[in-house]
């Protein structure tokens, strides 16, 4: 038996808006990096997409 | 138990991740203006290069101190301290006419990534084992995204008046320092506090650094947060080298043609390594909840083992991606080389969620101490693998160097140092198991 494996614990209600934030996060940071990709690739831009300068 | 009922601890987590956030805008504020202080100063290369690293100085040291000092005298306090201190440079610097005096003020402010691990002590000493890793992981993903913001909006808002730009910089950073000393509480309660403070002391710091635990923890935070920024430094540079023909095929020509290309490859590494990170904290949650231990020799009956064993796997994914990256470099592919990098700025993401998912848990009555070991070291990275990347003949090789020389050590020594069943924090150098000094 693994003490880690102990009864489940309840999290309190500003968990699951925290894991709804970090999800967010996660899917900015996969469409900011597909679009910014996909821009260099096809020569574009970069990042975050547009020429920044020159 | 006295407790502080006059907040709640995701207001103090809201404060830390705000503060932190402009924090790390402040850290980097220098290098997102660089090109419009080289050109008002006419500053040349090795000038550039100077300013660039010199962000990176005062890391190692000061976070150990800001560690110690947000045990000691509560990370309100600490905080703020360096937000007013950073902001009133800040706000000096933007009336300099003199490059000496500007680079010197730009090295204080650059300080401001030392509040790191005060926020880490203070999200510490406000939330429970159970959601540590979530908590963490939201405090410090998102105020990583600060440099990245500051990267972007900076220049597009402020144009090239750096000035305006470090003078508002400094003002908002002294009106956080208000809020965070008016509304931040140290700790759940006075007691949490009072531990603490009273293990702050020189010995309680030299037994922190001494525990092998706490050394594995460090490197692993070098192989992740280290690489990180190392990257940051490095993948304009190698983009523009290593991929020069295949960057000119996609049809960017020139300077400016080959920054852009090359630094938009590198930023999607930061850019991953960072909001990935709060994700990897909630993973470290979940490995707990669940009781997973799939890793041979990590223990596995510790309160908190599934949490060593998902900052293993990201430790063993993040060397077999610096061997991949290496290869798909060889290979001459661009496209294979960017997929890695995303992988492998994932895998940082794990590494840093896992790390300081559990640093608190590992030393629940020294927080501060044992963030600024982990956190402050471990920045040293940022110095050294970059200078291996490029002692290299072929450009791509560095990465399977560093993996093969560093980072499997790293990781058997990881393995080692947390294959304790009991009390691993005991075991150290200098002070014998079960010495653990109470001060």
């Amino acid at each position: 038996m693994h003490p880690t494996t102990s009864a489940p614990v309840r999290h309190e209600p500003w968990y699951r808006y925290g894991v709804a934030i970090l999800c967010l996060e996660m899917l900015i940071a996969t469409a900011v990096s597909v679009y910014s990709l996909y821009m260099t690739f096809h020569g574009l831009g970069g990042f975050p997409g547009g020429r920044l300068s020159g | 138990m006295q407790q502080a009922k006059d907040t709640h601890k995701v207001e103090q987590l809201v404060i830390a991740t705000v503060a932190f956030f402009w924090c790390f805008l402040m850290w980097f504020s220098t290098a997102a203006f660089s090109p419009s202080i080289a050109a008002h100063y006419h500053l040349g290369i090795k000038e550039l290069g100077l300013l660039a690293s010199s962000a990176m100085w005062m890391a190692p040291g000061g976070r150990m101190a800001a560690g110690w000092a947000a045990d000691r005298f509560g990370a309100p306090r600490a905080f703020a301290l360096v937000l007013a201190a950073c902001g009133v440079v800040s706000i000096a610097s933007a009336f300099t006419t003199s490059y000496p005096l500007l680079f010197a003020e730009r090295v204080v402010v650059a300080a401001a990534g030392v509040s790191f691990v005060i926020g880490i002590q203070h999200v510490a000493q406000w939330f429970e084992p159970h959601e540590i890793g979530t908590a963490e992981g939201l405090y410090a993903g998102t105020g990583n995204a600060g440099a990245g913001v500051g990267a972007l909006l900076l220049p597009r808002i402020f144009g090239t008046s750096y000035q305006s730009a470090y003078l508002w910089m400094g003002v908002v950073a002294l009106a956080i320092a208000g809020w965070y000393l008016i509304r931040g509480r140290a700790a759940q309660s006075v007691a949490r506090q009072q531990t603490a403070r009273g293990r702050s002391g020189w010995k309680s710091a030299a037994f922190v650094w001494s525990r092998y635990v706490a050394i594995a923890l460090m490197l692993a935070y070098a192989m992740s947060f280290g690489l990180e920024i190392a990257l940051n430094a490095w993948l304009p540079g190698y983009f523009a080298r290593g991929f020069h023909a295949e960057v000119v095929a996609l049809g960017f020509t020139g300077v400016a043609g080959m920054q852009i290309a090359a630094g938009t490859f590198a930023a999607v590494q930061s850019f991953t390594a960072s909001l990935f990170r709060p994700f990897a904290g909630y993973m470290s949650d979940l490995f707990q909840r669940r009781g997973w231990t799939p890793l041979p020799f990590i223990a596995r009956t510790l309160p908190y083992a599934p949490r060593l064993h998902w900052l293993g796997i990201a430790l063993v994914l993040i060397t077999l991606a610096m061997g991949g990256l290496t290869a798909a470099g060889l290979s001459g592919s661009l496209h294979a080389s960017v997929a890695t990098l995303v992988a492998l700025g994932i895998f940082i993401s794990f590494g840093t969620g896992g790390t300081f998912a559990l640093v608190p848990l590992l030393f629940p009555d020294r927080p501060g101490i044992a963030a600024g070991f982990v956190g402050g070291l471990s920045t040293a990275g940022g110095i050294v693998y970059p200078l291996i990347f490029a002692a290299q003949s072929n450009i791509h090789g560095g990465y399977l160097r560093v993996a093969l020389a560093l980072f499997i050590p790293f990781v058997l020594f990881y393995f080692w140092a947390a294959r304790h069943e009991r009390h691993p924090e005991e075991h150290g150098v200098f002070f014998v198991p079960q010495a653990a000094p109470a001060e």
